[in-house]
């Protein structure tokens, strides 16, 4: 992805909490979204 | 749910992601426009992408059970259903619990709820196959858990079908069996098994198999700008190569990161999963990797199997524990396929790892008779009593 790319992720937990964080991680210029419908989720 | 934990210091914390430099919304993504690249919520809000990610994960099943909807029946997925249980049973005080498959989830929550209530609860599990565990463990590594467990008071009913759940004025009462035998039951806990959510990768024209949506070895779903990760997803089964649920949280963050490298242009793919996993009950460590048995045979393989006795320190140090391996082989191949360990001890049960790194590997049978692990008195078995090499020689004996 490119500097001022969008890439939003659906859901926030054993997979898309890390994809958001690897995807910042590697490409800090992207901005990236979350959104998620659980005040809390957890994942075992 | 053992209510160690603050619900906040479980989850991804906000304050990380948005730390980070991420935005981050509660809300619920109702419709993906993947013509026009955007996403719109509940909430009414509309998010426009260039690349999209679907990590929806994964609802727990509930078989069809007439009753099933009975004040007192209850599973565990996420916060609420922990928070549920705990009140349910702080308000109404139930005796008799009934817990429906013997799968990992309900025996650690059977052993949890027994463990912190010592003697307060006559606790049954009843499982259809011939053993708890059934999805980790062959008969000969189950039963010393099994007898554990029943040692610990819990009773585990095997090969015994529920066929309904049965209440009254609401509040159920019991179970009955496909036997027609009838169990009585203050509560009920259900949870057997998840089913992936693909309800907005469906309306948006992804294609979807009946085991979660349909992704490459990248990540990427049929549309070239949408990946999908996690329990949503078909996974491939690393031995075989033929689709499967795989749903658990080791190969969800592994795909998510992935999906991520892939858009940061690297070239990595997915080699498919192995069901690692592990569970506690009271004092009991668990863990297995890649096929059983049980399962080899299912998939067609003749094996070679070895179980071997071991302990968690040096004999002479004070605090050991025993524990037991079985080690799965592929005959023709002699490359180990897989392996399960029941321990009183946790530090062995970690030992799942390196099977797991040896599957991944393709090491055989020879290969692994020279396996030598870091002994130390204090951290493992004796070097001659390495249980993985003495497995690989014992079934290297088997071969002859």
């Amino acid at each position: 992805m490119k500097k001022g790319e969008k890439l939003v992720i659906v859901g926030c937990s054993g997979a898309g909490g890390p994809a958001a964080m690897m995807a910042k991680n590697l490409m800090p210029e992207v901005d990236v979204t979350i959104i998620r419908k659980e005040e809390f989720f957890i994942v075992r | 749910m053992a209510g160690l934990a603050a619900a906040e210091s479980i989850v991804v914390p906000d304050k990380k992601l948005e730390g980070a430099g991420i935005n981050v919304f509660v809300d619920e993504v109702n419709k993906i426009d993947t013509k026009e690249k955007y996403v719109t919520t509940s909430g009414g809000k509309k998010f426009n992408y260039d690349k999209l990610i679907l990590a929806t994960g994964s609802s727990s099943f509930i078989p069809p059970f007439e009753g099933k909807d009975l004040k007192g029946v209850v599973s565990l997925r996420g916060l609420e259903d922990a928070k549920n249980i705990r009140s349910f049973i702080a308000e109404n005080s139930p005796k008799k619990l009934i817990f429906i498959g013997a799968g990992f989830i309900t025996m650690e929550i059977a052993s949890l709820i027994s463990a912190q209530n010592p003697g307060a609860f006559d606790i049954s599990v009843i499982e259809f196959l011939n053993r708890p565990l059934p999805l980790m463990l062959d008969k000969d590594m189950a039963d010393p858990v099994q007898e554990y467990l029943e040692e610990k008071g819990i009773k585990i009913l095997t090969g015994k079908k529920v066929e309904k759940i049965l209440g009254s004025d609401g509040k159920v009462t019991g179970v009955e069996l496909a036997s027609g035998e009838k169990l009585d039951a203050d509560m009920v806990f259900v949870n057997v098994g998840v089913r992936p959510n693909i309800k907005l990768a469906e309306d948006a024209g992804l294609e979807i198999t009946r085991l979660g949506i349909k992704v490459n070895e990248y990540q990427e779903t049929s549309d070239p700008d949408i990946l999908a990760t996690g329990d949503c997803v078909e996974k491939i089964n690393f031995i075989t190569k033929k689709p499967e649920g795989g749903r658990l949280r080791g190969p969800a963050v592994v795909q998510g990161r992935l999906a991520a490298k892939r858009l940061a242009g690297y070239d990595i793919k997915f080699p498919g999963v192995l069901n690692a996993g592990g569970c506690q009950m009271f004092d009991l460590v668990i863990s297995a990797t890649g096929f059983s048995e049980e399962m080899a045979a299912k998939e067609g393989f003749e094996t070679v199997c070895s179980i071997v006795d071991s302990r968690s320190k040096h004999g002479m140090i004070p605090g050991m524990k025993p524990w037991k391996i079985k080690l799965i082989f592929d005959k023709k191949s002699q490359k180990i396929i897989g392996g399960q360990i029941v321990s009183h001890a946790i530090p062995p049960a970690r030992e799942i790892d390196a099977i797991t790194a040896f599957i991944m590997g393709g090491k055989t049978i020879p290969e692994l008779t020279m396996f030598t692990s870091a002994c130390n008195p204090d951290i493992s078995s004796e070097p001659s009593m390495e249980p993985i090499a003495v497995a690989a020689e014992q079934a290297l004996r088997k071969l002859k």
